[in-house]
């Protein structure tokens, strides 16, 4: 009895491992790459409504989510129910943050982020499979739907895992976990959920309060830029990770505008923020920090200036693209 | 007899016995350990910290004299207590010996991150797979503080896009400096 306990602890030991170690994984099926394409689809073909939850760290924060799609536009509106209020209205891709409590409003003009359920680029091409392998896993029902859960298992050490449940009727993600081997860093789930049937207009349109009051309006992208217009770069990009925009963001009271590259994998994104030592903005001591969940921040001095790396990815990871940060002659 | 001596001992026996019985206990070798007995008893009644008779010499001899068992009658139990022993202790050899192989498996490309196959995307950025050793393995030059960048609550929304599950700008926004980077990734 107790020998073949030992065989097995042994046959493990010496196969087991390796396995886990060995980073050749096969090229994704080509329906686990499908179900992905329906995800990423789902946001564009249904109405939904419901009230999904973000945790991490102990920390948990309920939203309310209403997204109606016809055939110009999608537009949704999204209300954080936790800790200060916060309202989010999206019109494809203008986006306008509401702050009651502060009775201010940010405006972003073109949304290149996504956020639960809309998470995969448009339009979704294979390229994630080049970073991920996705594996077709179990059945689960998740608010009472049946659920197909996808693994998306990173081909490198540069990325966190992730899995999804996807709505096996519609293609919608109903639930997605951001994991590191087995521990998960951060999840969304939708608690409720109603997905098709008509959706009013009227809820996806501030309320009263809001238009007829007097709130202050900060826009946070002054200026897109042309590939190469930005006197930074991002030199040796890590593997897979791909250049979304450049831009000139303008920041809180900061008088001057910082410097934005984003990147991504198709999945996961880092922004590189680029700001001037002043003596208004003087310099902190560089380091690494974590905040919630998934995202880490890393803090590096270069001549006179500032440059912050923030992203959902391995603090190795963010350590080696805000290393790679020059200025270009 | 054991009776007189035991009440010689408590001054009970008049001056004509008392010489009788001192005789007969020294031409007797039994009373004469029935005699020592009953002081040994007496001290060790009265605790006294010295002894009346050195019994050290008699307990190895005792000894001495014990036949050695040489097959000792051990319980099933005991031997199933010993063979689970054995069965850990082999167990724990396998763990080390595999480990001890994975970590000489690490040893010989432990520096390099693994890269994925590298696409040959079209783009200004020169993509290309960058020997991470060298700069992931000197992070003493960055000092890890308590006190991070007001900046990075900014940084952290715009990130994010007021996506839920980010603190928004205004608020303490959790963030916490890594102080443990070299513990987490050993170099």
């Amino acid at each position: 009895m107790i020998s073949r306990k030992i065989v097995a602890l042994f046959l493990l030991l010496a196969f087991g491992f390796p396995a886990t170690f060995a980073q050749e994984l096969p090229r994704s099926s080509e329906s686990a790459l499908n179900w992905l394409k329906r995800m990423a689809d789902a946001p564009r073909r249904h109405n939904y409504s419901g009230t999904f939850v973000y945790y991490a760290d102990g920390h948990i924060e309920t939203s309310r989510i209403v997204h109606k799609v016809d055939s110009i536009s999608e537009r949704e509106r999204i209300e954080v129910l936790d800790g200060s209020p916060r309202i989010v209205f999206r019109n494809n891709d203008e986006m306008k943050c509401y702050l009651p409590e502060s009775r201010r409003i940010f405006t972003e003009k073109r949304w290149f982020r996504k956020f639960f359920p809309d998470i995969l680029p448009r339009p979704f091409d294979n390229v994630i499979d080049e970073n991920y392998y996705v594996k077709e896993d179990k059945l689960e029902r998740v608010t009472d739907h049946q659920c197909q859960v996808l693994s998306l298992i990173p081909r490198d050490s540069l990325r966190h895992g992730h899995q999804f449940w996807i709505d096996v009727e519609t293609g919608l993600l109903l639930k997605a976990a951001v994991v590191n081997g087995s521990e998960i860093i951060e999840q969304f789930a939708f608690a409720q959920l109603e997905i098709g049937g008509e959706i009013h207009s009227d809820s996806l349109k501030p309320n009263q309060s809001m238009v007829q009051e007097e709130w202050k309006v900060t826009d946070l992208i002054t200026s897109f830029l042309k590939a190469g217009e930005l006197k930074w770069q991002v030199m040796n990009l890590p593997a897979g990770f791909k250049k979304l925009v450049e831009m000139k963001r303008n920041l809180a009271e900061k008088p001057t505008l910082v410097d934005h590259i984003a990147l991504s994998d198709g999945l996961a994104t880092v922004s590189v923020f680029i700001e001037p030592i002043t003596q208004d903005a003087p310099a902190s001591l560089p380091g690494f920090f974590t905040s919630h969940g998934a995202i880490n921040i890393y803090v590096r001095i270069l001549g006179d200036n500032k440059i912050t790396t923030v992203g959902e990815v391995p603090l190795e990871t963010i350590k080696l693209i805000g290393d790679s940060v020059i200025k270009k002659d | 007899m054991k009776s007189k001596i035991s009440a010689l001992m408590d001054g009970e026996l008049n001056q004509r016995d008392v010489s009788n019985i001192i005789e007969a206990i020294r031409k007797d070798d039994d009373l004469q350990g029935e005699w020592e007995a009953y002081h040994l008893i007496g001290d060790t009644l009265r605790q006294s910290s010295k002894l009346s008779m050195n019994i050290s010499s008699g307990v190895s001899q005792r000894l001495k004299a014990e036949p050695t068992v040489l097959s000792p009658n051990i319980s099933n139990l005991e031997k199933k207590l010993k063979r689970k022993v054995y069965a850990f202790s082999v167990a724990a050899s396998v763990i080390a010996m595999v480990s001890a192989w994975l970590v000489m498996q690490n040893l010989h490309e432990p520096q390099q991150i693994i890269m994925a196959e590298q696409p040959n995307y079209n783009h200004n950025l020169s993509i290309a797979p960058i020997p991470v050793s060298s700069s992931l393995s000197s992070p003493t030059a960055i000092h890890n503080h308590s006190h991070p960048p007001i900046e990075i609550n900014d940084y952290l929304f715009v990130h994010r896009e007021f996506s839920p599950g980010v603190t928004m700008r205004g608020q303490a926004t959790n963030v916490n400096s890594v102080t443990e980077y070299h513990e987490r990734y050993g170099r």
